[in-house]
């Protein structure tokens, strides 16, 4: 299972019919969801996600007559600024390491049963436990790539580095990751 | 994900597999304040609201029973809506508050709803959670399972600065009492 965020159905195109609000509105369906889940993977709880969410919306809102897409993607431009009020949270508060059952009530579950669901919870919530205790280039890694979703090439475009030095440090942060998981996980 | 080492393709499905919904109250949310003007690095911050509640109450109650409660100077009688948030602890952020004040600053009419139809804003399909006419009064509001949260902060009163938090004192039954106050004031915390 690999799910895709949704899409877009309308691009605006630059024009006198699009307003800023149309342009707000596609950044918002598009990259909302890749950015809330990298948010999600570095953060245990949700209700701090959707205040730094809100936050990072507002700041491209704001900033969105001064995008430069000659100079990069909306997508690199957006996870600039997210990154940015994520370490601009981290610094002034201490972010929990522990992630409470309670707190992954807005994970996606298909579960056709409520013990399947608790389990689901269980497992994903030791392993972002475990996530939470990595260093922060690892914990980086796996947040741009397993919470957005994002493809190798992506994450070199939005860290501006090599694709081959994502994919080494990525799969170093997964062997890192994995020796601090139980090993029935 | 392409070459992927063998040994790590199991973790690899596994994290791929996770994923979190943002509650969809959260769109309207985002837009209401960008909308109103609002500036960023004002979010909520959990970690402040319990100390903040905890204050928050002791002033509330001391103003309740020795009643402190000071009218401000406000230029003219208008109405604030704030949209959306959690306020009656029934873990969705789907209610919002609406505040009508007199040229004095008295609150007139304080009214919490539940946006029912998503809209970001007080509308006709909403249903109402509370409403207080006139000055603050907390004696319907003591009990022993009573609850009282804070929400801080916010621009509650329409004059511009996010310094107004709101105290919303409820039990199993429902809301039975909210206010407003500001922090920072002149006169000090100022309860509305």
């Amino acid at each position: 299972m690999n799910p895709e965020f949704p899409k877009p159905a309308i691009v605006p195109q630059p024009g006198e019919s699009t307003s800023a609000e149309d342009v707000c509105r596609f950044w918002y369906t598009t990259y909302s969801g890749e950015v809330y889940n990298y948010l999600r993977f570095h953060l245990p709880s949700a209700d701090t996600a959707e205040d730094i969410m809100a936050e990072t919306f507002l700041k491209v809102f704001r900033s969105a007559a001064t995008f430069d897409p000659s100079r990069a993607s909306a997508r690199v431009w957006i996870f600039s600024i997210a990154r940015n009020t994520l370490h601009d949270f981290a610094r002034r508060a201490r972010v929990r390491r522990h992630v409470s059952l309670g707190a992954l009530r807005d994970l996606a579950c298909d579960a056709p049963s409520p013990e399947e669901r608790l389990i689901w919870e269980e497992e994903v919530a030791g392993v972002l436990e475990a996530v939470a205790l990595l260093e922060e280039g690892d914990r980086e890694m796996i947040s741009l790539r397993y919470g957005s979703n994002l493809s190798v090439a992506m994450i070199a475009e939005v860290l501006a580095i090599r694709e081959p030095t994502v994919r080494t440090r990525l799969w170093r942060a997964l062997k890192r990751l994995r020796a601090r998981l139980p090993e029935d996980t | 994900m392409k070459n992927l080492p063998h040994d790590l393709e199991d973790l690899d499905r596994f994290l791929s597999s996770i994923r979190f919904h943002p509650r969809a109250s959260l769109e309207p949310e985002i837009f209401g304040r960008w909308r109103r003007g609002e500036a960023p690095g004002n979010a909520r911050r959990s970690w402040l609201r319990g100390a903040l509640g905890v204050s928050g109450l002791v002033v509330l109650l001391t103003a309740g029973i020795f009643g402190v409660v000071r009218p401000r100077l406000w230029p003219s009688t208008h109405q604030v809506d704030r949209c959306c948030q959690d306020l009656d602890g029934g873990g969705v952020a789907d209610d919002g508050i609406l505040v009508l004040a007199d040229a004095s600053d008295n609150v007139e009419r304080l009214t919490l709803y539940e946006d029912r139809d998503l809209s970001g804003t007080f509308s006709a399909g909403d249903s109402l959670r509370f409403t207080r006419h006139g000055v603050l009064d907390t004696v319907g509001a003591q009990g022993a399972d009573m609850t009282t949260t804070e929400f801080c902060c916010a621009d509650y009163d329409g004059d511009g600065p996010t310094d107004d938090a709101l105290i919303v004192m409820h039990d199993r039954t429902g809301i039975s009492m909210a206010a407003i106050y500001e922090h920072g004031h002149e006169k000090g915390v100022l309860l509305r």
